[in-house]
């Protein structure tokens, strides 16, 4: 046991708990954004411009990585570095196959035309998930960062820095969810 | 005279080289004076703080640069509206259009801010019974991408790029279609970073103030300037953001050519929306902590706890919620339609039901106390009829078909002048004088104090009450002549006069800190006959200022101390973690990164883009590596180790 | 005691009405606008009045003296009976204020009120930094609107670039002039005479001078000089 303090990590889990509810609020105004702009697009409309494939499969992967990294979660708790390691490796690689999917499909929507000038509902469509990808791409920095640390730091205070990043890309799931339950989904349905 | 930097050029006219004259001899000046004094630790030391009451003084030394600043303006202001078809120096149509705009944005953001969290800062803390802000590394941070912002708002005046669309921003004057010079990317990035800097610090504070309390302060006995403070930091985590996405849409729309607010299919109004949606909370942030100053002021100086302090609490919570639904009365005459406009005329006139409930509440504070005027005190006393004149004249704009009238006119200006000032201002020097002691150890000198005080008041009123006068007579806020016919010249010739009167009085509160630094008037552990716990530790405030953690039993401890206990608080038996200081120059080295990085947008400089934001970036990085807690974790481990 | 003076001789300013254009109505919407003022105004001096005096009163009464300097004040934690007055007397304050605001606001409303059968109907178009009128017939000025007495007029508005907001004080309450949408002000002149027009929202460098003339001519007058306008396009 160190002497490290519970009361100094409940303080940090607070104050990211309402870090996330500004970022919540953040993105609650893009997505009233979108609902605003998207009401009358044309030339492109939603309909013709998302493709259900790839919104299946890196929601696939972003998603189940939100299991892996409560297994990590599990394994810091027992403070098993190698469960640690492998889920931590796992979450980063599902991270990365997400942004490859999701850069792939920015990719031919450009080529087919669809920018993010073509007209309002694209731009504010780019915004928000762009801001949202910006945010995963943030997360496999962070992971990194926590497996350079993995084993030089004591591991408690190891697992409350995992602890953090996992209320982190937890938030960017449930923000994923959001985006494909109104963004995506009234349109391809 | 014209330069060439960046690609672009720069006219300078002659206020501009002026200022940047004045700048340079100043800097010169200043790094002589601090050489010769060997001051230079002591700049070291602030600069790599991260101790609450340091960092509440830079708060409030930036703040007070800035006010003068800003009020430099507003004389520029007056001078120029002085006369019917006036034209003073070079400022008609741009220029005065420039001055105006910063005027208004440095002194919401760049003034009132400040002062507040300065003071929340030094005094919040200390208050509760707290050692330090819950997170001090975090707490330098917000100070300096506040200061990073602030700096790239007052920058740009020397850059000849002032912000020109007013402090609202309206679309789509403030796209670049119509204002294509740099002036409103220094606004968008100025106020982004800064706000960051905000959230940040209204985070910490709710942190503070939810964990990090004296054992037995129970919230329903906390004083009120907490209270404010959490309510308010509650207001700015739900209101900044708006605001941070809105200024990142209009950052899509000036530099990368998307039409969210302009163009056939773009919404102007979204803009509004989005903006007052931010914006009114964000005149409750401003002045719900001045309400908690002067609670705790008119309760110490009256030797009286505060009159009802259960409606207080419920006042303050109520006005922080009725706050996000009363924007649209700032858009009244964009014709949103009856329904629309009644019930926001409807809400806004609620909110004079809590405002009312604190006002009567701090009359009967001082009702059958025994009231004594020191400076602080008398802020306070000149607060209730100014804001309540600023109040009345809310109610009447919240009358919507009568608005139609006052809407965009000198009415306005003067109402919100009245409240900012009269509740905001006033309140920040209340704090000042109050929290001095607690800030250097020493108090500053009660006669300039109340001279600065009758001066300032005086000049507000003369300045401000003919306004309502001017607006009634049809003249529009805004604009930079008008004519003999418009019969406003009195009213503004008058004001005008009170502007200086104001500046004067300012003046007076400058000269009145450098005489106390001069010839310090040492301050003991409790000049006012304090109530609170900041009042039970040492002048200045140490790094660890509760030696023993107090047990609270009672609202105002220390009062209570003095009546029942020989002065002695009771010891608790138990306390928590302080958080943990540090000494380090990575929160002002971020602070740098951002202004560079944000500079390297405004000028469209791809490469210096890519390499700052990697830095900024690299940031998190040593930033996680270095952490405290580690350290301490590490250390601790290599003890038990041993 | 100084507040209350000055307060007091800025009522008399107010009373003798100091030719204020807002208290200056030529049509019924700014009648009733100056109504709204004037009443919403004296209700809040109820409130104004009964706080200056209860601050007043406090401030001298209980002062710090020689003799109560030592004194330690009866604590005292609030009063629930106080407490209730302060809040539901201006509640009821805001219900009388808040009737004629509601009713008002619908009838100045244009969206709810249909255009009137022998309205004279002006295109107002606004740009950056001048007024043009267009009225039946091709008729244009620029900065200068010329209305008939005793006739509903209806103002369409428009701008050309940012937003504007479209104001004769006399006349009654501004209307913002939006960039792609059309917007209705409709109003009913009853006095001739020349007044002033303003542009009442910032719209860039030469806002102040954004300004037009606004003459109120006998119904006759007005159809007479719309003729001669016309002749002089032909």
């Amino acid at each position: 046991m160190t002497t490290y303090n519970q009361d100094l990590q409940g303080d940090k889990k607070l104050g990211f708990v309402l870090y996330l509810v500004g970022e919540l609020v953040m993105f609650a105004t893009l997505f009233a954004t979108f609902f605003i702009f998207v009401q009358d697009a044309i030339d492109p409309t939603p309909t013709e411009v998302f493709e259900a494939r790839t919104v299946i499969i890196s929601s696939v992967f972003l998603l189940s990585s939100s299991g892996t990294i409560h297994f990590a979660e599990k394994a810091a708790e027992i403070q098993n570095r190698k469960g640690i390691a492998i889920w931590l490796a796992a979450t980063v690689l599902l991270g990365l196959a997400f942004m490859g999917v999701e850069i792939h499909e920015f990719r031919t929507y450009y080529h087919e035309g669809f920018t993010l000038t073509q007209n309002i509902f694209l731009s504010s469509f780019y915004i928000l998930v762009g801001l949202h990808a910006a945010h995963v791409l943030f997360g496999i920095g962070w992971m990194l960062l926590l497996a350079i640390q993995l084993n030089s730091i004591p591991s408690s205070i190891y697992g409350d820095k995992q602890k953090i990043f996992s209320y982190y890309w937890h938030f960017v799931d449930v923000i994923w969810i959001f985006i494909i339950v109104f963004v995506y989904a009234p349109y391809l349905i | 005279m014209i330069a060439d930097l960046f690609g672009r050029k720069f006219y300078m006219a002659s206020d501009t080289i002026g200022a940047w004259v004045m700048l340079t001899l100043t800097a010169i000046l200043g790094i002589i004076l601090i050489t010769r004094a060997k001051k230079w630790p002591i700049i070291r030391e602030y600069a790599t703080t991260t101790h609450h009451r340091k960092i509440g003084v830079l708060y409030l030394l930036s703040a007070t640069l800035f006010f003068m600043r800003a009020g430099i303006e507003a004389l520029i202001i007056r001078i120029q509206l002085a006369f019917p078809d006036n034209n003073f120096w070079v400022f008609q149509g741009e220029k005065f259009n420039e001055a105006f705009t910063t005027h208004g944005t440095i002194m919401i953001f760049f003034v009132a801010m400040p002062l507040l969290i300065g003071l929340m800062n030094v005094a919040v803390p200390l208050q509760i019974g707290a050692q330090d802000m819950a997170f001090p590394y975090l707490n330098a941070v917000s100070f300096w991408l506040f200061l990073a912002g602030a700096l790239l708002v007052n920058m740009s005046f020397f850059m000849t790029a002032s912000p020109n669309a007013g402090w609202t921003l309206y679309a789509p004057l403030s796209t670049d279609t119509y204002t294509p010079s740099a002036g409103n990317d220094y606004y968008i990035f100025g106020i982004q970073v800064s706000g960051i800097g905000t959230i940040l610090a209204a985070i910490n504070m709710i942190v503070t103030i939810v964990r990090h309390r004296a054992p037995g302060m129970t919230l329903m006995k906390m004083p009120l300037f907490p209270w404010s403070t959490l309510i308010t930091s509650f207001l700015i985590l739900i209101a900044f953001p708006v605001l941070t996405i809105a200024l990142y849409i209009l950052m899509f729309d000036r530099f990368f050519g998307t039409s969210f607010f302009s163009g056939p299919e773009g919404d102007p109004i979204y803009w509004q929306h989005l903006f007052w949606i931010f914006g009114h909370p964000e005149v409750y942030i401003i002045i719900l902590p001045a309400f908690g100053i002067f609670s705790d002021i008119i309760s110490t100086f009256s030797k009286k706890r505060v009159f009802g302090y259960g409606s207080m609490v419920v006042a303050l919570a109520i006005i922080g919620l009725l706050g996000f639904m009363v924007w649209v009365h700032h858009m009244f005459t964009v014709g949103l339609g009856a329904l629309v406009n009644t019930f926001f005329a409807v809400t806004t006139m609620l909110i004079a039901v809590p405002t009312g409930i604190k006002i009567f509440n701090w009359l009967f504070t001082m009702r059958k106390g025994v009231i004594r005027f020191s400076t602080p005190m008398l802020f306070a006393a000149g607060f209730i009829p100014t804001f309540v004149m600023g109040g009345v004249t809310g109610v009447m704009l919240s009358a919507a078909a009568a608005d139609l009238q006052y809407h965009d006119t000198y009415f306005v200006v003067a109402h919100f002048h009245y409240v900012i000032i009269g509740g905001t201002v006033l309140g920040a020097f209340a704090g000042i004088y109050y929290w001095f002691p607690k800030m250097f150890g020493i108090t500053l000198n009660e006669t300039l104090g109340k001279l600065h005080f009758w001066l300032f008041l005086i000049g507000f009123h003369i300045t401000f009450f003919p306004q309502h006068f001017a607006g009634l007579n049809g003249m529009p806020r805004r604009v930079y002549t008008y004519t003999a016919e418009d019969n406003v010249f009195v009213f503004n010739f008058v004001s005008t006069l009170g502007a200086f009167l104001m500046g004067i009085g300012t003046a007076v509160f400058v000269w009145n800190i450098y005489k106390s630094f001069k010839k310090p008037q040492k301050a003991g552990d409790d000049p006012w006959n304090g109530r609170t716990l900041e009042w039970s530790v040492p002048s200045p405030a140490p790094e660890h200022p509760f030696e023993n953690t107090p047990q609270v039993v009672s609202h105002d401890p220390v009062w209570e101390a003095k009546l029942h206990r020989d002065g002695e608080l009771p010891k608790a038996s138990e306390s928590r973690t302080a958080p943990i200081d540090v000494v380090s120059w990575q929160p002002v080295m971020l602070g740098s990164l951002m202004l560079f990085f944000s500079l390297a947008f405004i000028y469209h400089v791809t490469w210096l883009q890519v390499t700052l934001g990697i830095a900024v970036l690299g940031f998190f990085v040593v930033r996680a590596l270095t952490d405290e807690h580690t350290k301490k974790a590490k250390e601790d481990q290599a003890h038990d180790n041993v | 005691m100084k507040k209350l003076s000055f307060l007091f001789s800025c009522l008399v300013l107010f009373l003798s009405g100091c030719s204020m254009r807002v208290f200056n109505p030529i049509s019924e919407t700014a009648r009733d606008q100056s109504f709204l003022i004037l009443f919403s105004f004296f209700l809040m001096m109820i409130v104004l009045v009964v706080v200056f005096v209860m601050f007043a009163r406090f401030m001298w009464k209980y002062r710090e003296t020689e003799e109560n300097k030592h004194t330690i004040p009866e604590d005292e934690e609030g009063n629930k009976a106080f407490e209730l007055t302060w809040t539901i007397l201006p509640i009821i304050l805001l219900i009388v204020l808040a009737v004629p605001t509601v009713r008002m606001t619908y009838d100045m409303s244009a969206e709810v009120t249909s255009n009137p059968a022998n309205a004279v109907h002006i295109e107002v178009t606004a740009q950056q930094f001048s007024w043009t009128f267009t009225y039946e017939g091709g008729v244009q000025t620029i900065n200068n609107v010329t209305l008939p007495k005793d006739r509903p007029v209806v103002f369409h508005l428009n701008s050309k670039d940012v937003i504007h907001s479209f104001w004769i004080p006399r006349l009654g309450g501004k209307r913002d002039v939006m960039p792609g949408e059309n917007r209705r002000l409709i109003v009913t002149p009853e006095e001739t005479g020349t007044y002033q027009g303003k542009c009442a929202e910032f719209c860039g460098v030469d806002h102040a001078k954004m300004r037009f003339t606004t003459e109120v001519k006998s119904q006759q007058a007005y159809q007479q000089w719309l003729n001669e306008e016309k002749k002089e396009m032909e």
